[in-house]
């Protein structure tokens, strides 16, 4: 295990969705599958804040992709998650089955 | 699409200017994307407001604002300054010496350029300011007396022939003057006697000095016909103030001397500081033609406080202006008045600058004195560079690591060097801020030194401000380029080895040329300032040929003899007087009665076979009491009225009398009238020692008497403000009247040297300053050189040298490097000093001494900086320094 990993709430949402979305993942892209899949409601620039953030801290990648006439011609930018980025959410879904199991263990039914 | 289904423009620019670039692009697509999808599902004008607040909501993002590394010139300029504040924490003590030296230059430097400035500013706003002259009056054959009086008839008969003459404004500056002020019944409420202010003046005064803006604003009357009624007057808002309160002034009645009732018709701003009218009340100028009675017409008399300002017509030089008017004075006065005598132009531009002249403020400042002043101000400015210099070219080898590694990092030497500059941007930047609120803090104190009224603070001045931003600018450039270019140069190798000398670095040499020379231009000054203030002391102390100590002198209001001889017998009657005397005038002093007049041999006829003297009225106790030496015959009494006279020894011998005994019992022609010769006095300094003798007369004539002396006993000095007021009370009975104006002997002396005792005290504080920033140099490097050596001097102590002999070491070079600063120094200010004592008639002889003291004083000054601070090395166990090796 490396270290601790820092991720906030919306940047494991956004994480995942970066995954769910596989390579597909840009801006508006992943605004509507917020919407679509956790029902959250999200602006486009806190979107792009998160996005950056998770760049920064080396759990996505991203390029520019091609460009598309509903952007006005203008290309987006594809984010991809990376292996390191994969890990920290494996890392904290097994975090959170282990104590999910305690959960189930302790308490009475 | 319909044609609107734009988003709105704006938001796009916004992100294009601000975003960063290869940020823009993905933004404004996702935000375009949104837009469409807006569309699609709702209305056309939510979709643009959505665009709006999504596209302004990255303004308040982070990521926004970043700037990536591949922007590098933002991020370099805010590295370099995060290094120079990194290296100048890492070095306090040489940052805080070079900010020292640099404050107290720069700050010396902005008071300086505020002297300038002000004294450059003297009716310098007018908007004719370059058509503008004064007519000043040359006369002698060799044209060697300059004064500025013009006869009364000259000014109307110039406006009546010239008609190039534009404007004329003449005025009779009177000066001090009794005003009474009356109430509605016409006694008098409140007496007031002012010793300067008033002035008699035409109206276009106004017209023709307009001071830059339209003129001094008229509060109350009218501008063009205030002073056109003979004694009309009008005041200032001050002075207005000070006579009426807070009543109406105009149409109240002030009485002039006791005689004259003018009515107020105008009241006027207050003028401004810098003006060489110094103007309070002003009277119409068409009084005169009641006051001077026939001197109106007489073009031979002249008074010099009566002045003529005109100005020329476009086109028109000043010579030939000045051919009409020697035209028009030769078509009125006789061939022998109008060849000695000649009425020339001097422009408005040289009226605060020409002592020769003279003006209404009594104050002139030389071109020349200003250029001294503004040398002395590059001079400071430059020894504080030099510190600088010196002191990080002496610190570089304690850097060389940090170059070297920075080279080896891929720093190029363009940066480097930018990067030192940046480091002595930071230290002068701080100085200036610091020296601007020093100098603001200093000017209100040294005001009376420097004579300066200045109505605004130094930071609201923008002259100041860019002039001290352009210190900055130069003094960055002229001290930092330097060291910057050496240090940058180190080759990054043998940087990093450490394998530098001190000796290797080629700034060694230079640093003691700039030592050199900075101590050469503080000996210049402190050696000056040594004889300045040796000649001022002697001017204080020389024997003038009378004696000045304890004497108060007043103006006497009732010449009567009856009125005299009571003064005389009431004063007398007081314990603390000793002596009273009456006199036309004192023997000498700045402030006192000047009258002259022609005296020849008994058979002169023409004006060269007389000489001019200046005429003394005296009674009996005069001479005694001013201890004026009679050389030959008898003291005067008043008997002798105008028949028989005393001459000055100067006198005597102008006229060949031979010796003060043959000269007894001659007599000579005065006045037209034959008078006999009864004594001679010896020769007094009848003005400052800047002139030489006068001839003098001294007569026994009561009706001129118009000053009294009084001298007070020795011992009585103590209780002058007792004597003072006695003098006043006694005062109150006998002339209830008059406001007592006394001043002291000593003092109307001092006063011919007022202009000199502010250079010397001026010149005092600028050595000062000198030697405190060439000692603070001097403190840095001796402190860096004996961090350098403390190994050095431990192992020769190890191996037998004693303290002195360490001391000696460390002192020996820069004693040289003084030493011979001093010698540099000796023949500059030689030449400096001795032409500023050619300006005194009678000044101290230049021995060697006035140069070896200030020199020795200078030396012991950086020997005791130089070995208090190597004494602590010297001192110091050698083991301490060894046992790290």
């Amino acid at each position: 295990m490396s270290g601790r990993i820092y991720l906030g709430e919306l940047e494991e949402l956004i994480l995942l969705m970066v995954a769910l979305l596989n390579k597909e993942a840009y801006g508006v892209g992943i605004v509507d599958e917020l919407k679509a899949q956790a029902g959250r409601d999200i602006s486009i620039s806190a979107v792009h804040a998160v996005l950056h953030r998770l760049e920064e801290k080396g759990f996505v990648k991203s390029k520019m992709g091609g460009a598309s006439s509903e952007r006005g011609g203008r290309r987006k930018r594809l984010f991809s998650i990376t292996a390191h980025g994969r890990n920290a959410l494996e890392e904290l879904r097994d975090t959170r089955h282990l104590i999910w199991n305690l959960i189930a263990k302790t308490s009475p039914a | 699409m319909k044609p609107n289904l734009k988003p709105p423009a704006w938001i796009n620019s916004l992100i294009d200017s601000f975003a960063p670039s290869w940020l823009a692009e993905e933004i404004q697509g996702d935000l375009y994307e949104l837009f469409v999808k807006d569309i699609l599902t709702d209305n056309i004008q939510s979709a643009r407001r959505r665009y709006v607040v999504n596209g302004l909501g990255f303004l308040f993002k982070n990521f926004f604002w970043k700037r990536s590394p591949s922007q590098k010139t933002a991020t370099m300029f805010s590295t370099h300054f995060k290094m120079a504040r990194r290296s100048l924490a890492a070095q306090k003590g040489n940052a805080l010496i070079n900010i020292l030296g640099l404050v107290t230059g720069i700050a010396a430097t902005l008071i300086i350029l505020t002297v300038v400035r002000f004294e450059r500013s003297f009716d310098a706003a007018h908007s004719n300011v370059d058509d503008i002259y004064r007519v000043v009056r040359v006369s002698g054959n060799d044209m060697s007396e300059f004064r500025t009086g013009i006869s009364y008839p000259v000014p109307v008969a110039m406006k009546a022939e010239i008609p190039a003459l534009k404007n004329m404004a003449a005025m009779e500056y009177f000066g001090g003057a009794n005003l009474d002020i009356l109430n509605a019944s016409g006694t008098t409420a409140k007496r007031f006697r002012e010793e300067s202010g008033c002035v008699l003046v035409e109206p276009s005064f106004f017209t023709l000095f307009d001071y830059g803006h339209g003129g001094i604003a008229w509060l109350a009357g009218n501008p063009d016909k205030a002073l056109v009624e003979p004694f009309s007057v009008v005041l200032t808002k001050s002075a207005a103030k000070k006579y009426f309160g807070d009543e109406n002034p105009i149409g109240q009645s002030i009485r002039f001397q006791k005689q004259h009732d003018a009515k107020v018709t105008g009241v006027i701003e207050d003028f401004p500081a810098n003006t060489d009218f110094p103007f309070t009340v002003l009277v119409s100028y068409s009084t005169l033609t009641k006051l001077a009675g026939n001197g109106i017409n007489e073009w031979v008399g002249v008074s010099d406080s009566h002045q003529v300002f005109i100005q020329l017509a476009p086109g028109i030089t000043k010579e030939a202006m000045e051919a009409q008017i020697a035209k028009v004075h030769a078509a009125h006065t006789p061939k022998e008045l109008h060849e000695s005598r000649h009425y020339l132009l001097q422009a408005l531009r040289d009226v605060h600058y020409d002592p020769r002249f003279g003006n209404f403020s009594g104050r002139t400042i030389t071109r020349e004195t200003i250029l001294a002043l503004q040398l002395v101000a590059l001079f400071l400015l430059l020894t504080g560079s030099i510190n600088y210099v010196n002191l990080s070219t002496a610190q570089s080898t304690l850097r060389a690591k940090e170059i070297g590694l920075r080279k080896v990092m891929g720093s190029n030497r363009k940066t480097l060097v930018f990067q030192f500059l940046t480091e002595t941007f930071v230290i002068v930047l701080t100085a200036d801020i610091l020296a601007l609120a020093l100098s603001e803090a200093l000017l209100p104190l040294l005001q009376p030194i420097l004579n300066l009224k200045l109505n605004r603070l130094n930071f609201t001045d923008p002259g100041i401000l860019f002039i001290s931003l352009g210190i900055v600018v130069g003094v960055t450039l002229v001290s930092g380029f330097y060291p910057a270019w050496t240090i940058s140069r180190f080759h990054p190798v043998r940087a990093l080895k450490n394998s530098f000398a001190t000796e290797r670095l080629g700034g060694m040499s230079l640093r003691k040329v700039l030592v050199v020379f900075q101590f050469t231009l503080t000996q210049i000054l402190v050696v000056g300032t040594f004889i300045v203030v040796s000649q001022m002391r002697f001017f204080q102390n020389v024997d003038m040929g009378f004696t000045r100590e304890a004497i108060i002198t007043a103006r006497v209001p009732d010449r009567s003899a009856e009125g005299l001889k009571l003064l005389e017998d009431q004063l007398r009657a007081q314990a603390f007087v000793s002596d009273v005397s009456f006199s036309y005038t004192l023997p000498s002093g700045v402030n006192r009665n000047r009258s002259y007049s022609d005296i020849g041999p008994p058979e002169s006829k023409e004006m060269k076979d007389y000489t001019v003297y200046e005429y003394v009225s005296i009674d009996p106790s005069y001479l005694g009491l001013y201890n004026i030496k009679l050389l030959s015959g008898r003291n005067l009494t008043l008997a002798d009225s105008m028949q028989n006279i005393l001459l000055n020894r100067n006198l005597s011998k102008t006229l060949n009398l031979g010796t003060p005994e043959e000269a007894v019992g001659k007599q000579l022609k005065m006045n037209g009238h034959l008078v006999t010769v009864v004594g001679i006095v010896d020769n007094y300094y009848s003005n400052s020692l800047k002139e030489g003798f006068d001839n003098i007369v001294m007569v026994a004539e009561p009706k001129s008497f118009s000053t009294v002396s009084i001298k007070l006993r020795a011992g009585e000095h103590a209780n002058l403000p007792e004597a003072v007021q006695a003098i006043e009370q006694l005062w109150k009975k006998n002339f209830p009247d008059h406001v007592l104006s006394y001043q002291f002997f000593d003092e109307n002396i001092k006063a011919f040297y007022a202009q000199e005792n502010k250079y010397a005290q001026l010149f005092q504080l600028f050595s000062l300053v000198f030697l405190l920033i060439g000692c603070l140099g001097l403190y840095g490097l001796i402190t860096f050189v004996v961090n350098r050596k403390g190994k050095e001097v431990a192992i020769r102590k190890v191996l037998g040298a004693n303290v002195s002999q360490i001391l000696l070491m460390f002192s020996r070079e820069y004693v040289q490097l003084v030493a011979l600063s001093f010698i540099l120094a000796v023949p500059v200010a030689y030449y400096v000093v001795n032409n500023w004592l050619s300006n005194f008639a009678y000044h101290i002889p230049l021995s060697w001494w006035h140069f070896a003291t200030p020199g020795l004083v200078v030396l012991l000054i950086a020997l005791l900086i130089v070995s208090t601070k190597s004494a602590r090395t010297a001192n110091a166990n050698p083991v301490d320094k060894l046992k790290y090796e």
